[in-house]
């Protein structure tokens, strides 16, 4: 028993030295999380809501086509997206665009693209980005259009 | 064979330095917005540091009470729905920026989680739990629910595409 107890604490190693290597591992990334921080810093002073708002036509599938790629040129907490969102909404925006927005402003980011190469590899970051993109506009088209069956 | 420590290194340094020449040089030609954009991100990094935080103490956790082999079975390429329905909870309960998590999920994928949970964690991030009542409050609870419902299935299918085209 105590021999069991022995080869347990052996093979299980101290959890101060596995923070501490998570700690390292972390820190290793930090020059590649405070360039995407200053790049979103960037982004969000010079890329206003009114800039992203006006952007928009009156047609559905060009429409999803922007709110998906200025929710990914968009950067911060999913609410600025909503507020954003409920702007366009009452500047007539329709929802087609709206959803997109919301939906890209969280799963794709051209900012943190760079980051994701970094730390997935091309191939996974390719793959991923490019089904994020297709998904988002189907959400986009396939969300308004139930909405406005139901309402 | 024991598996050697790979040797400390910076990472994204050219990264980093394309940002901070652009900063110099937004700076240099005058332009008022550096300091607000500098502020902005000293803000962001003060934002995401707890979540930075937790993001270090789950890596350690998971790396104390989990052996590779344990990682490689509940999120590898034998593991089964289960693991799938957490990459799901996991991405609609996770707070903060995406690039947040990457060291995390770096490290579990060096461990052997699949590349199909990864891209569920992150499509299901859409859904955050603590702001459906303000998504309601903007777009009413019809839009809310069908957006959610949507996206949760999409997250699995994208996870299963990523998959079958990343083999």
């Amino acid at each position: 028993m105590e021999q069991k107890q022995k080869k347990k604490s052996i093979q299980r190693p101290l959890f101060r030295k596995i923070l501490m290597k998570s700690g390292l591992a972390f820190l290793s990334m930090a020059p590649l999380l405070l360039g995407v921080i200053g790049l979103v810093g960037l982004f969000q002073v010079l890329v206003t809501p009114r800039m992203l708002a006006s952007l928009f036509r009156d047609n559905p599938l060009f429409d999803t086509l922007i709110g998906t790629l200025s929710g990914a040129a968009g950067t911060g907490n999913p609410m600025v997206s909503y507020v954003i969102g409920g702007e366009m909404l009452g500047q007539g925006v329709s929802l087609y665009a709206v959803s997109a927005l919301i939906l890209s402003w969280v799963t794709l980011g051209f900012i943190q693209l760079p980051a994701e190469v970094e730390v997935f590899g091309g191939r996974f970051t390719l793959y991923r980005n490019l089904l994020a993109f297709f998904f988002t506009m189907l959400i986009a088209v396939l969300t308004t259009l139930t909405v406005q069956a139901l309402l | 064979m024991k598996k050697e420590d790979k040797p400390f290194a910076f990472r994204g340094k050219y990264i980093f330095l394309t940002v901070f020449i652009l900063y110099v040089i937004l700076f240099l030609v005058g332009n008022e917005k550096v300091m607000q954009a500098l502020q902005k991100s000293g803000g962001i990094l003060m934002k995401i540091l707890p979540i930075l935080v937790v993001v270090i103490l789950l890596t350690a956790l998971f790396n104390y009470f989990l052996r590779p082999k344990q990682i490689a079975k509940h999120l590898g390429h034998e593991s089964g729905y289960k693991a799938w329905m957490w990459s799901l909870t996991a991405g609609v309960v996770s707070h903060g920026p995406m690039y947040a998590w990457y060291p995390l999920l770096e490290d579990l994928r060096g461990h052997g989680m699949r590349d199909g949970l990864i891209a569920v964690f992150f499509a299901s991030r859409t859904i955050k739990i603590p702001l459906l009542p303000i998504m309601i409050d903007y777009f009413g609870w019809v839009f809310t629910l069908i957006l959610t419902l949507y996206v949760l299935i999409s997250a699995i299918i994208q996870g299963l595409l990523l998959e079958l085209f990343d083999t």
